[in-house]
């Protein structure tokens, strides 16, 4: 029975009938493993936007490492934006290793971002203006992306599996350095305060929209097809109530608010129920076109080109005859 | 973009493997791949990307192309049949019972004896 | 070296004012190089050649910066003040580091629009590291017993450093030749300010005279010998003994960049110090 799918005498259609029920029963595949287009596809997607959003995610953060107000604190930043190229590498070798068959290699999926070819989070094309907003990324954007990410551990793509187990393991001191910095910042001066709540505010709208458009009754493709090969598990509004339920509550026990008036818990719906951003919005700025995009695409693209001569000398290193 | 970038050499980065040693007593262990233009740039790289809160005391990179393994049709092939306890401890869990048994038979008889026949 | 006897705590240390002196002297020398080029490191994140070099740099300028907050330490249990306030509150003039460890990147702002140097950044970190290998070796058999004790632990991590530079060096003076010009264009201008790494300020014959550390002419010839052997090996062309910049940094002459990099990093500290942050 287990051998049967390998059997390069089997049609297509029988090959991915026993891929569908590996997949049903739990089964884990591996970067070598037969598996549809289609699948190849969805996890070359969302794992190159997952690797790229943490590159890019350092961005907004690199402002405040030089400018961490203590030591400890230019340490712990340090670490942690060093942490999310890590991720990134690590999520980007994943995502080489399934665009192998196509041809495709790092490089191209550089010039694939500079093209604005690739999308990355949304949260990462904002502004980071005050050094709360370093902590609210720490707390509330790390805390976020870790709730996506335990939710995707069980994935049926085991090397994904394995760099998202990694990456787990570090995003709690993610998530902890965050909420040192906001709880000084909530237990500190009636500026350190405000400086928080004004970050709180700016990044509401960017923290909502982090999951993704809720269903409206119809699942959109992409997490229809991502469920049905077991990717991902829960809808992204699930992931969103998770959130909310999880950080709402501390946000209003800080004493701090978030721009809707109208937002408060259903107790018989058992969820939050909130305004809805603008997901007219949100497609544009994943597109590459929010407020913050092109110049870190641009800081991004610019020291990729003028390094290129290091990559080219350090390649022909050793491969030189004699 | 510039269309010239597209007829310009690719990079060419190999994929290296990394393993490392915890401790000297500890087996190598896989950790993950990064790409590196040669073996000791990828040396180099190792332990800041993939050991960075463990400790370390040894470190290999082996290019993954000179690793070679079992393709995914010849893995099923690993598993083995349920039938060997004769080389496992479970094959032998019936030696203590006897062991005692023997212990008790003959503390028994050494009562027996002291208190007189 | 030096006819003083091991002092072995804080306490005795401070007992001697002159001793004292001379000690913070030295301290924040060390703090400020660490700290300094720390920081420039820093400002390369997001930026380096490829995505495994850049994880792996910023831990180098993590392992510096967490050496220059020792150094902080130690001073701030001399009583000389708090870490924090002696790292952010300073003025340039008050810094102690050599101008080489507060030369730019390279042109434009870290977070606006950098072009920074590769081959500037190797050398510069690879030619400070030669020189703190040396400066850390000397402190082994520093007469101040804590200084000792610290610079042993350093040089484990210190070492590793080495390495990486060493690669890169070799592999940029070795492959193209493009990476050997722009290897020996910064060569050249790290030669015009190394020549300051050795020298140890104004108080410089208290600080030998106190057994702290060996002196700049025993210094620099470790220096000289070490780095020369460094790049013969790598097949680069001896530069000779190098220069000293216009300013002078061990005495609190820096330039206008260190203003500039020390107003970035205080930025939100000065918002207000007394403040938990």
């Amino acid at each position: 029975m287990q051998t049967q799918m390998e059997r390069s005498d089997l049609t297509e259609n029988e090959k991915m009938e026993a891929f569908l029920a590996k997949i049903d029963r739990g089964g884990k595949i591996e970067a070598d493993d037969w598996m549809p287009d289609d699948y190849r596809n969805q996890l070359i997607k969302l794992i190159s936007m997952h690797g790229i959003s943490e590159i890019m995610g350092a961005l907004p953060e690199k402002e405040w490492v030089p400018k961490a107000p203590t030591l400890r604190r230019k340490l712990a930043i340090m670490a942690k934006v060093q942490d999310e190229m890590g991720h990134g590498q690590l999520l980007l070798r994943v995502a080489e290793d399934l665009l192998a068959p196509l041809g495709k290699t790092r490089e191209d999926l550089m010039n694939d971002l500079f093209a604005k070819r690739l999308k990355f989070h949304n949260v990462f094309h904002m502004e980071a203006p005050t050094w709360a907003d370093a902590g609210v990324i720490g707390w509330l954007v790390d805390g976020a992306a870790i709730i996506t990410q335990s939710m995707s551990l069980d994935t049926s793509y085991a090397p994904y599996a394995r760099a998202l187990h990694r990456i787990c393991a570090e995003e709690k001191f993610h998530a902890q350095h965050g909420e040192s910095i906001v709880l000084e910042l909530a237990e500190g001066t009636e500026e350190q305060r405000q400086m928080l709540q004004e970050a709180i505010t700016r990044w509401w709208p960017s923290l909502l929209m982090f999951f993704g458009p809720p269903e409206n009754g119809t699942i959109t493709s992409n997490q229809s097809a991502n469920m049905r090969y077991k990717i991902r598990t829960q809808t992204n509004e699930e992931l969103r109530q998770v959130f909310l339920k999880k950080y709402l509550p501390r946000i209003f026990h800080l004493g701090f608010t978030v721009p809707d008036e109208t937002i408060h818990f259903d107790e018989e719906k058992d969820q939050w129920v909130y305004q809805q951003p603008d997901w007219e919005q949100f497609k544009q700025i994943v597109k590459g076109n929010g407020p913050r995009s092109a110049h870190r695409l641009n800081l991004r693209e610019t020291s990729y080109e003028e390094t290129k001569w290091v990559r080219d000398a350090i390649m022909s290193y050793g491969r030189h005859v004699g | 973009m510039d269309m010239n970038k597209e007829t310009e050499v690719r990079d060419d980065f190999f994929i290296y493997e990394v393993f490392s040693q915890r401790s000297v007593s500890s087996s190598f262990v896989h950790q993950f791949s990064l790409l590196a233009p040669n073996k000791e740039v990828a040396l180099a790289m190792a332990r800041e990307n993939f050991l960075r809160r463990e400790t370390c005391f040894n470190i290999w990179v082996v290019k993954r192309d000179d690793i070679y393994g079992l393709s995914p049709e010849e893995r099923p092939f690993l598993e083995r049949l349920d039938n060997k306890s004769y080389r496992e401890t479970r094959g032998y869990g019936d030696l203590q019972a006897r062991w005692r048994h023997h212990r008790e038979q003959y503390e028994e008889k050494q009562k027996h004896a002291e208190s007189g026949s | 070296m030096g006819d003083f006897s091991q002092v072995e705590t804080t306490e005795a240390a401070k007992q001697n004012p002159e001793y004292a002196q001379a000690l913070t002297d030295l301290l924040f020398q060390l703090a400020d190089d660490d700290f300094i080029l720390a920081y420039r490191g820093s400002e390369w994140l997001g930026l380096a050649p490829h995505i495994e070099e850049d994880v792996a740099f910023s831990s180098m300028s993590q392992d510096m910066m967490g050496h220059a907050v020792m150094f902080y330490e130690m001073l701030e249990q001399l009583g000389v003040g708090k870490a924090d306030d002696l790292a952010q509150l300073r003025e340039a003039d008050a810094f102690r580091n050599a101008i080489l460890v507060e030369r730019k990147n390279g042109e434009g702002d870290y977070n606006t629009d950098p072009h920074y140097d590769w081959a500037y950044a190797i050398v510069r970190s690879y030619v400070y590291g030669l020189y703190k290998q040396v400066r850390l070796e000397s402190l082994l058999q520093s007469s101040y017993t804590p200084l000792a004790l610290v610079s042993r632990k350093m040089m484990t991590e210190h070492r590793y450093h080495l390495m990486h530079w060493q690669v890169w060096l070799t592999q940029l003076a070795n492959s193209t030749d493009e990476a050997r010009k722009r290897l020996e264009a910064a060569i050249e201008k790290v030669w015009k300010d190394a020549g300051e790494l050795y020298q140890l300020g104004a108080n410089a014959d208290a600080i030998v005279r106190c057994g702290l550390i060996a002196g700049e002419g025993e210094l620099k010839q470790k220096w000289l010998t070490l780095t020369q052997g460094i790049f013969e090996k790598a097949g680069l062309v001896w530069a000779g003994e190098p220069g000293v910049p216009e300013q002078r940094g061990r005495h609190g002459q820096h330039t206008p960049e260190l203003a500039q990099a020390l107003a970035t990093l205080s930025e939100v500290y000065r918002i207000d110090p007394a403040a938990g942050w």
